[in-house]
């Protein structure tokens, strides 16, 4: 993915570094209305069904302390990626039983043909990295996870 | 070490149900299990981070490396879960 597509897609207003709520429905909220307040959404409650939906099918924990819900849905009204993090960690169903402590949501919109297949792929390969892990740990700013991030996947 | 290439056939491609069956799956078997998609390194079939990575489409060959005593039952179960087209998959 090359570097005007992830500066598409993530962008400090994104990130949020505050303490996000400890259960998976309301991180999810949480990640969707940093969105919503980004003018990334133009239908909420749609993303947030779909969000919803594809949780239930099989939950978005992938291991290593990363949760990563995801959604092609028409609520979105451009391919974006929202992160937070938690210092408790919330159960995302991972196969390894980590909690999330590095949450990610990505939503494309429903023309998007499988663009957000192709995003989380993308940010699942640059999570396999420790240091994108750590890194992403430790920053201090919106913007400076916004540079691991494209750093990472780029 | 065993290898085997195998066709993706859930429409899906290698995500959500047949992804997480899949790492289900490799995680039952004591051999350590790898895939690869065309031309791309090897990831650990047992870690959903790295089975994610992969991005594998409907119709895609990926290749399945095990290492270790099962490593053949392995191979077959991952096999059979490539090979099932998801609606007949047991819950």
């Amino acid at each position: 993915m090359d570097e005007d597509t992830i500066d598409r897609i993530v962008s400090p207003e994104l990130v949020s570094l505050e303490e996000p709520p400890a259960n998976k429905d309301a991180v999810i909220e949480h990640l969707l209305d940093l969105a919503v307040d980004a003018g990334r959404v133009s239908d909420r409650e749609q993303a947030l069904a779909d969000l919803l939906e594809r949780e239930a099918e099989t939950s978005t924990g992938v291991g290593k302390g990363i949760g990563i819900p995801h959604a092609k849905t028409a609520g979105a009204a451009e391919p974006t990626i929202a992160f937070t993090r938690s210092s408790e960690g919330i159960d995302f169903g991972a196969p390894d039983g980590e909690p999330a402590t590095l949450l990610f949501m990505i939503l494309v919109p429903e023309a998007g043909s499988d663009e957000h297949l192709e995003i989380l792929s993308s940010l699942s390969r640059a999570l396999m990295n420790d240091e994108v892990r750590d890194d992403l740990h430790t920053a201090e700013s919106p913007k400076e996870v916004t540079t691991v991030l494209t750093n990472a996947i780029t | 070490m065993m290898e085997r290439t195998v066709t993706i056939v859930p429409e899906a491609g290698l995500h959500a149900r047949p992804a997480s069956k899949l790492v289900e799956t490799a995680n039952e078997f004591e051999s350590e299990v790898q895939i690869a998609a065309d031309g791309e390194d090897p990831v650990d079939a047992q870690s959903m981070l790295g089975v994610s990575s992969l991005g594998a489409e409907h119709g895609e060959e990926v290749r399945l490396i095990a290492d270790g005593p099962d490593a053949e039952a392995a191979l077959d179960a991952l096999e059979r879960v490539l090979s099932t087209p998801e609606d007949e998959y047991d819950e």
